[in-house]
């Protein structure tokens, strides 16, 4: 599905450069569940951003889906982005000021799907995450992993190819992130290639491919056992 | 998807209400401004709109050239253009005079005077008026005939229902009936025109016929389709062919390079430059352009404050945009959802502002005497404007919050879950607007304080006579010049308290100006100046200084000179007394020496009558400040005054005028009584004048309440920023006064540094509309650090109360907001 090489970014201030990816090489392969780790400030987070298309590298060579994508503008990442990305976010990222329903259906807003459709879909796949009694609560009246099972409906509904997730399970509790991972687990197993950050090796072993970074380079590589 | 940022943009309107009411509050005040100067200066701009094919009516107006006096620009024009001006140029259908003056009737016992216009019988012709009763075809078929409007119908007979009625005019042997021929609907106000009653011209009461008789106004109607341009551009050359020349001093002097005729769309008649000898007083051009100035100023401030309030709280739904990137938007897509939320605050905010407008129209019209209506279709409608102003408040307002906003990457906001985001150099952007607006709001106190002090300086000036205790009782030309003035007079003075009484003919704030050809001994060159007869006690009762030679009176067989033709003054000459402005003008550097020294003054048919100076009074401000101080020659010629002036002491006013009164009513029964105080009549000039100042005074109150509004907002915003900082600073040891200190410098830096940008401009605003006053204060520096002085304590006042709300904060809590 993606191939990287070279892959750098280096962060500039007047003052001060910091290399944050340090030219790696990284492939992932259609229905992976790759999981990321390593400590605070090693890079994850940025190889997501850039897996993602949220952020350009500063250099080397970013292939998805047979497409070079590390020049592209702003526009154009938006484009593949929508297309081709869902996102899962330690924080979870809802808007406040709407409803699960409403967040959840945000994701299509963008695409051009016709409101009949976008109700069908939304519908979906917040009964797919288990979510589906609470359409008419705000974000503020649910429980953490509500919340992330909702993030987790917004990154599905616009059926992404890849699902990147950083550090999903960050802010719950042990039960909660069970239950998260568990999800991921089972979107994994229907077919999804999901990217993981994560700094907890239970969690990691939800994954079939764990990849450890350290100083912004990848240290090793290493497949679980199925 | 409109419909999901109309969502977002409702729901954080009501959350966050304290911030939106002051948003939405500060813009509606600006467009209200704003809408209510529109107003304002369209009902100005449309004067005489109301008239039917009003494109095709023009005042013939005449610019006139007196020798070594300043350009005139008159409504009035020469007589002899109702018989000429048509003949000479085929784009005219119809040509007709208005004269305006004052009639008297009686009604309930009192006489009362009634505006009046005396016109030819083409009136109607060129003035399409709307007839509540009777026709333009019928109105004034003889000089019998009276029109009348609808109210001055209802104030003589108690009914617009006139028409067939009789009603008794003038006084004494002129005095006659009239019959109404034709009721006309009441003109509105915004009109050039005074037309209360109309009589139709005598001709056989036109005794001088000549060019220099210029007691009428002059109306065309063009042809269809015909251009006045062309008519304006032909005049010239027609007033060279046409204007005879007269014969001055015994030398040919063409008429025609004193005087230019051109002709005015009625509809710049009110607004234009020649106001002199208009029928009803004219608008000041310069006074709107100020106002639309300033409302445009108070509309930029609550712009201001709106995009700074907008890009200050935006910056907390950094979160948001960033996820909406992530989720596929482009920046074009957030940009349009941004302004389309501005637009709904505009949208709210301009609802306020009508609604403001609706209450305060009222109450403007009343301060500013207008005929002020609020409509909003048809002509001089308020929709397209305030559509107009909504959408581009909207756009404006929200242009750099939306560009601004969609710039954030989501890998940044993302990446450490910053809820708000701060980027380089808004922070200073916002400062500088906070600058700017304060900068307006010092620039208005400024000027409010300036116009408030010239506006209080003019009215106490030293006018060079004595204005307390003094009475000056207009429209006695007959009661001046009648047999029994003596005996009248003599009862005047009986009355307690009256130590002096006098004739003029040149009363206190007069609107016209009568001027006389002058020749000073030894030159060969000519100045018009002021001639005005008066009586021996006038400058006495006047308390008018004398400075060098004596008063003119009855000893002196030389003083009096009416009753004789003016081809034997010629050999016999008069004695003169001038002011000291008008022997500066003949060009003598001291009072003393103009004395003995003789002027050449042209009366009636150019006859040049020699007039010895024999007495030198000091200047007198009988117009406004604004005017410069006349040169005037008075000569004692009582059978020629028009206005009695009364000088009392030691007694109460009131008691003075009832006593006054009975003596006129005794004397002069049939014209009416009017009196005033000299004081009265002199704050009468001035009311324009506290009017502007009481609309500044309240626009720089609008405008330091936007400013404080956005300053209040900022400042709540900026504090709540700053907790983990105030926090850790109370940890380590800082007291409530020192953190009060350093919010308030925050806020405190733009406004003082607004003055810089305020004080130039202010200075220079002022220093112009200053020059415009004949006398003047001086600009001092008082006016501008008192108005810095003040908008920092306002603005210090404003930020004060969250930053000891804030100081107070125990350090735990703000700790814990991380």
């Amino acid at each position: 599905m993606l191939e990287m090489r070279a892959l750098s970014r280096v962060y500039r201030t007047d003052t001060i450069e910091t290399t944050a990816l340090d030219a790696i090489d990284l492939d992932i392969a259609d229905g992976e569940f790759v999981a990321v780790m390593g400590p605070s400030g090693c890079g994850k987070s940025t190889l997501l951003n850039l897996m993602g298309m949220l952020d350009s590298p500063s250099s080397g060579s970013y292939v998805f889906n047979g497409t070079e994508v590390a020049g592209l503008g702003e526009n154009k990442l938006a484009e593949f982005r929508k297309a081709n990305i869902g996102f899962i976010f330690q924080s979870f990222n809802l808007v406040d000021e709407l409803s699960v329903r409403e967040n959840v259906e945000l994701a299509l807003l963008y695409h051009d799907v016709p409101a009949a459709e976008r109700k069908r879909r939304t519908d979906a796949v917040m009964d797919r995450v288990g979510i589906a009694h609470r359409a008419r609560h705000r974000p503020s009246q649910l429980s953490g992993g509500q919340q992330q099972r909702v993030a987790v409906a917004r990154a599905l509904v616009a059926e992404p190819k890849l699902i990147l997730a950083d550090e999903p399970t960050g802010n719950l509790d042990t039960n909660h992130g069970e239950e998260v991972m568990r999800m991921l687990q089972q979107l994994n197993a229907e077919g999804s290639t999901i990217v993981m950050v994560t700094h907890s090796p239970a969690h990691a072993d939800y994954a079939s491919r764990v990849v450890n970074m350290l100083d912004g380079r990848i240290l090793q590589q290493h497949r679980r056992a199925a | 998807m409109g419909r999901n940022s109309l969502l977002i943009a409702l729901r954080l309107l009501a959350r966050n209400r304290v911030y939106a009411a002051i948003n939405i509050g500060g813009l509606a005040l600006g467009l209200a401004g704003c809408l209510l100067i529109l107003g304002y200066v369209r009902y100005e701009q449309s004067y005489d709109a109301w008239l039917p094919d009003d494109d095709r009516v023009y005042q013939v107006q005449t610019i006139l050239r007196p020798p070594g006096q300043a350009i005139v620009h008159s409504q009035a024009s020469s007589f002899p253009l109702h018989d000429r001006l048509a003949g000479g140029f085929s784009q005219i259908e119809t040509v007709t005079a208005v004269a305006s003056g004052k009639t008297v009737t009686e009604h309930d016992g009192q006489p009362m005077f009634i505006d009046e216009a005396t016109v030819d019988p083409d009136f109607f012709k060129v003035f399409a008026l709307p007839f509540a009763q009777g026709s333009a075809a019928a109105a004034l078929p003889d000089t019998n005939a009276i029109v009348l409007t609808e109210s001055e119908a209802i104030r003589q007979f108690g009914t617009a229902d006139a028409l067939g009625k009789r009603l008794s005019l003038g006084a004494g042997p002129g005095k006659r009936d009239y019959r109404v021929s034709g009721v006309l609907r009441d003109l509105p106000r915004n009109t050039s025109l005074k037309l209360d009653l109309i009589f139709r011209r005598d001709p056989a009461d036109i005794q001088y016929r000549g060019w220099g008789n210029f007691d009428q106004q002059h109306y065309v109607r063009l042809r269809a389709g015909a251009s006045a341009a062309a008519v304006n551009a032909a005049l010239p050359a027609w007033e060279k062919r046409t204007i005879a020349p007269e014969v001055i001093d015994g030398k040919p002097a063409a008429m025609a390079d004193i005087m230019d005729f051109q002709l005015v769309p009625l509809q710049q008649v009110h607004l234009g430059a020649a106001q002199e000898a208009a029928m009803m007083p004219g608008g000041d051009p310069r006074s709107l352009v100020t106002f639309a100035i300033v409302a445009l100023l108070i509309l930029g401030m609550a712009v201001m404050n709106f995009v700074n309030l907008s890009t200050a709280r935006a910056t907390q739904r950094a979160r948001e945009v960033a996820l909406r990137k992530v989720l596929g938007a482009t920046r074009r897509q957030l940009i349009v959802q941004f302004l389309g939320e501005s637009l709904i605050l505009a949208a709210f905010a301009m609802l306020i502002a009508l609604t403001i407008v609706e209450l305060a129209t009222p109450w403007i019209a009343a301060l500013l005497g207008a005929d002020l209506h609020i409509h909003y279709l048809g002509k001089g409608g308020m929709l397209w404007p305030a559509l107009g102003l909504f959408a581009a408040t909207g756009l404006l307002g929200g242009l750099y919050p939306a560009f601004y906003l969609s710039r954030f990457q989501p890998a940044t906001v993302l990446r450490a879950n910053k809820s708000s985001v701060e980027t380089p150099g808004s922070g200073r952007f916002r400062a500088a607007l906070v600058l700017s607006q304060f900068a307006i709001a010092i620039g208005l106190i400024v000027c409010t304080s300036v116009i408030y002090s010239q506006t209080r300086y003019v009215e106490t000036v030293d006018p060079g006579y004595r204005r307390d205790g003094l009475v000056q009782i207009a429209n006695a030309w007959r009661f001046t010049q009648g047999s029994e003035y003596e005996a009248a007079r003599t009862a005047m003075l009986a009355i307690p308290g009256v130590t002096s009484v006098g004739r003029t003919g040149l009363g206190l704030a007069p609107s016209d100006k009568p001027v006389r050809l002058m020749q000073p001994s030894g030159a060969s060159g000519y100045v018009s100046m002021g001639f005005y007869g008066i009586d021996a006690d006038f400058l006495q009762t006047m308390d008018i200084k004398l400075l060098a030679g004596r008063l003119l009176g009855d000893r002196f067989a030389g003083d009096r000179f009416s009753g004789i033709a003016p081809g034997a003054l010629v050999s016999r000459g008069i004695n003169v007394v001038i002011n000291r402005s008008a022997a500066a003008r003949l060009g003598y550097r001291a009072p003393q020496a103009a004395i003995g020294h003789v002027v050449r003054v042209a009366f009636d048919g150019w006859a040049m009558v020699p007039a010895t100076i024999a007495g030198v009074v000091e200047d007198t401000r009988f117009r406004t400040a604004r005017d410069a101080i006349d040169p005037i020659v008075y000569a004692y010629d009582p059978e020629h005054t028009s206005q009695v002036l009364v000088r009392y002491a030691g007694a109460r006013p009131g008691a003075v005028m009832t006593a006054l009164n009975k003596v006129w009513r005794k004397f002069e029964p049939e014209i009416p009584f009017e009196a005033r105080f000299a004081e009265d009549i002199v704050n009468q000039l001035y009311a324009a004048d506290r009017a502007r100042t009481a609309l500044f005074a309240c626009f720089s109150l609008l405008a330091i309440l936007i400013a404080c509004l956005g300053l209040y907002s900022l400042a709540s915003f900026a504090t709540e920023r700053r907790t983990k900082e105030i926090g850790i600073r109370k940890v380590l040891g800082a007291r409530v006064r020192d953190i009060v200190r350093l919010l308030a410098w925050q806020f405190s830096k733009p406004v003082v540094l607004a003055n810089l940008v305020a004080w130039p401009a202010a200075w220079w605003a002022m220093r112009d509309w200053l020059n415009s006053f004949d006398t003047r204060i001086s600009l001092t520096p008082t006016p501008f650090a008192l108005a810095g002085l003040m908008t920092l304590a306002i603005a210090l006042a404003t930020v004060a109360g969250q930053s000891i709300r804030v100081a107070r904060t125990n350090p735990i809590h703000a700790l814990r907001y991380e």
